[in-house]
C-alpha cells in the first residue's frame, strides 16, 4: 500500500541528506516500525506520506499513487496521524478533537457523535465521563488514547504514529501498548509507526525498519532482526540482552513438547513467552515444567533443552 | 467552546459605564463639582455638551481602533505565514517607527493631506495602535505549540482552518492584550485630535489651555481618563475570558 522507491530529503544546510536512496515497500495490514537514533531519518520518512515533508527525489506511493498527484488536504484527511505530545487541541472537547477528521470531511454530526462515542469506548474511555472534557482535564495516559481515537476517526486504512507513547510513565506505556495491539489485531489497519525504543518495536511491530543516517540498515521482522542482525550497528541498538529479547518473542506454544505425564511441580500458559516460562523454570528450580491450556488442562511440557533448541532453530 | 460565556468579569466595567453615561446627562451634577473644586473660576464647563464630545471620542476610537486591529492582525498573520516570512524584520521596524515618531508631528503632517477634522485624526492615531496589536499577533501565534499546528496540518486542515480553528484561537488572549493596550493609547492620545478640529474631548482641553480655564481642562481630562478605564475595563474581561481558555495551553 505504502512505499518508497529510491527516496531522498535533502536540506540545503546539512551535508548529508537527511533520508538517503531509501526503498521499501511497507506491508498491508501491518505495523512497520521505523527505528533509529536520534537523525537517522525515521520521523522524515514517515513526513514525507502524508507530505509533511516532500521529497528531494524519488517516489512515494500510497495505494499505488504518487503522493504528490493526490491533493494534499485529501490525502492526509484519508491517513490517520498520531503524534508525540498528542498535539491535542487544547481548546477543543475531547469530542471535537477525536471527530475532527470527520468533520473535516464534512460528515453528518448524528454519525460523528456516533463515531466518537465508539472510538472511546474503543480506547477504553466510557464515553459519558470524557466526551465533553478539554485535554487539561486528562491524564498523560488518557490524552495518549484520545490522540489513538483520533487518528482512527474517520477510519483510515493508513495510520501514522510518531512515538504516540513517548511522553507516559512505563507502566501506562505497556498499558496502551497492550491495548494498540489488540485494537490492531481486530483493525487490521497499514500502520507506520516511528519509535526509538527498541522494546517497543519488538513488542509492536511486525516488520521493523532500522535506519541510521538517512540509510535503511536492515528491515525484517523482529526474530530476525534480534536472531541475525546485519551489522555491528544493529546488534549494539538491539542491545545487550538479545537472547532474552528473542525468548520474548517466542510463544510457549510453539516449542512445547507432548509428553506422557500431567504431573509437573508449575506450568506455564502456552499464551505464555518464552521468556516467562524460563524465568518459572528459574524460580522453581525444575529442569522442565508443565503447559496448560485456556482452561488450565496440562496438555504438554516445557524445559531447558527447548529453550536451548529453540536457539539452534533457524529463524524464517 | 461549549463552556459558557462568563458574564462576571463583565459587571464592573458595566456599572461604571452607566454611572459615567448618567452622569453626563444629569444637569448641573458636572458644574457643581468643577465650580466646588474651582470656587474662583467664572467659566467651568466647555460650550459644547457632553454626550456629543463623549460621542465624538467614541467615533474617533472605533474608526481608529478598528483600523489598527485589522491592519496589526493582518500584517501579523501575514509575517506569519511562509508567504509572508520574507517581510518578518521589514514590517516589526516600520512599527517600531511609527511608535517612536511624535503624535503631534503625524497630525501636523497629515493635516495638508487630509485636511483638517476627523480624517487627519483617524490616521495619526491608526498608525499609533497598530503597533501593539501588531506585535501581539506575532507573539500569540507564535506562542502557539509547534506540535498542535503540526499535527492540525498532518489531519488535513487547510492553511486557511489552521490559521482560523487553531493558531488565532490559541492566540485569542495574547492579541486581545494586544488590542487592549492599542484601545487606550488610542483613547487619550485622541485629545489631541481637537488641535486639528476633530473635536471630542479633547476640545475642552485645549479650548482650557488656550483660556486659561483649568476647571474645563480638567473636564475634558476626568472625561477622557474614565472613558479610557471603562474601555479598558472591558477588554480585561475579555482577554480574561480568553485566558481562562488558552491556559489549556499548559496541560497539552
Amino acid at each position: 500500500m505504502i512505499s518508497f522507491e529510491h527516496v531522498t530529503k535533502r536540506y540545503e544546510v546539512a551535508e548529508r541528506p537527511a533520508v538517503d536512496d531509501l526503498t521499501i515497500d511497507v506491508p498491508d495490514a501491518m505495523v512497520t516500525i521505523l527505528i533509529g537514533p536520534s537523525g537517522s531519518g525515521k520521523s522524515t520518512t514517515m513526513r514525507m506520506v502524508n507530505r509533511l515533508i516532500e521529497p528531494t527525489s524519488g517516489v512515494v506511493r500510497l495505494g499505488g499513487a504518487d503522493v504528490r498527484d493526490l491533493d494534499v488536504e485529501d490525502l492526509r484527511r484519508g491517513i490517520g496521524y498520531a503524534i508525540q505530545g498528542v498535539g491535542l487541541f487544547p481548546h477543543w472537547t475531547v469530542h471535537e478533537n477525536v471527530g475532527v477528521v470527520p468533520w473535516l470531511l464534512k460528515w453528518p454530526q448524528p454519525k460523528i457523535d456516533a463515531r466518537v462515542r465508539d472510538l472511546l469506548d474503543l480506547v477504553g474511555l466510557e464515553p459519558d465521563v470524557y466526551d465533553g472534557k478539554y485535554p487539561d482535564e486528562l491524564s498523560g495516559g488518557e490524552a495518549q488514547r484520545v490522540g489513538v481515537a483520533r487518528a482512527l476517526a474517520a477510519d483510515p486504512p493508513v495510520l501514522l504514529m510518531d512515538e504516540p507513547f513517548g511522553a507516559v510513565d512505563p507502566l501506562t506505556r505497556d498499558r496502551l501498548q497492550a491495548e494498540f495491539t489488540k485494537i490492531q489485531q481486530a483493525l487490521r489497519k497499514t500502520v507506520v509507526f516511528v519509535t526509538h525504543d527498541i522494546d517497543e518495536a519488538l513488542k509492536l511491530g511486525d516488520r521493523i525498519a532500522i535506519m541510521r543516517e538517512g540509510r535503511l540498515v536492515q528491515f525484517d521482522k523482529p526474530e530476525c532482526v534480534i536472531a541475525y542482525p546485519a551489522d555491528d550497528f544493529v546488534s549494539d541498538f538491539v542491545g545487550s540482552e538479545r537472547a532474552l529479547k528473542r525468548l520474548s518473542l517466542a510463544r510457549v506454544a510453539g516449542v512445547a513438547s507432548e509428553t506422557a505425564t500431567n504431573d509437573w511441580a508449575a506450568s506455564v500458559p502456552r499464551s505464555a513467552t518464552l521468556r516467562e516460562a524460563l524465568a518459572r523454570i528459574l524460580e522453581t528450580g525444575e529442569r522442565e515444567i508443565g503447559v496448560s491450556d485456556e482452561s488450565g488442562n496440562i496438555i504438554g511440557s516445557v524445559g531447558l533443552e527447548d529453550v536451548f533448541a529453540h536457539f539452534e532453530r533457524p529463524v524464517e | 467552546m461549549t463552556r459558557t460565556w462568563p458574564w462576571r468579569p463583565f459587571l464592573a466595567p458595566t456599572i461604571a459605564a452607566i454611572v459615567y453615561g448618567a452622569s453626563l446627562f444629569v444637569p448641573g451634577l458636572w458644574e457643581a463639582v468643577l465650580g466646588a473644586l474651582f470656587p474662583d473660576e467664572v467659566r467651568v464647563l466647555y460650550h459644547a455638551p457632553m454626550p456629543l464630545l463623549v460621542w465624538q471620542t467614541l467615533l474617533i476610537v472605533a474608526a481608529s481602533s478598528a483600523l489598527s486591529i485589522g491592519i496589526g492582525m493582518g500584517l501579523g498573520v501575514f509575517v506569519t505565514r511562509p508567504f509572508g516570512a520574507d517581510f518578518f524584520d521589514v514590517v516589526t521596524d516600520l512599527s517600531n517607527l511609527g511608535q517612536t515618531f511624535p503624535p503631534i508631528a503625524v497630525f501636523t503632517l497629515a493635516v495638508p493631506l487630509l485636511g483638517f477634522g476627523f480624517r487627519p485624526t483617524v490616521f495619526a492615531l491608526t498608525i499609533y495602535g497598530v503597533l501593539p496589536v501588531l506585535h501581539n499577533t506575532i507573539a500569540g501565534i507564535g506562542s502557539v505549540p509547534p506540535a498542535i499546528v503540526e499535527s492540525a496540518r498532518g489531519m488535513g486542515f487547510t492553511p486557511g482552518q489552521t490559521l482560523r480553528k487553531v493558531e488565532l484561537p490559541l492566540a485569542s488572549a495574547v492579541i486581545i492584550a494586544g488590542i487592549r493596550v492599542s484601545v487606550v493609547i488610542n483613547v487619550s492620545t485622541s485629545t489631541i485630535g481637537a488641535i486639528a478640529g476633530a473635536g471630542g474631548l479633547g476640545a475642552p482641553i485645549i479650548s482650557g489651555l488656550a483660556n486659561s480655564d483649568p476647571a474645563v481642562t480638567l473636564q475634558g481630562a476626568l472625561l477622557t481618563t474614565a472613558l479610557a478605564l471603562i474601555l479598558d475595563g472591558y477588554l480585561g474581561a475579555v482577554q480574561h475570558v480568553a485566558e481562562g481558555r488558552s491556559a489549556q495551553l499548559d496541560a497539552a
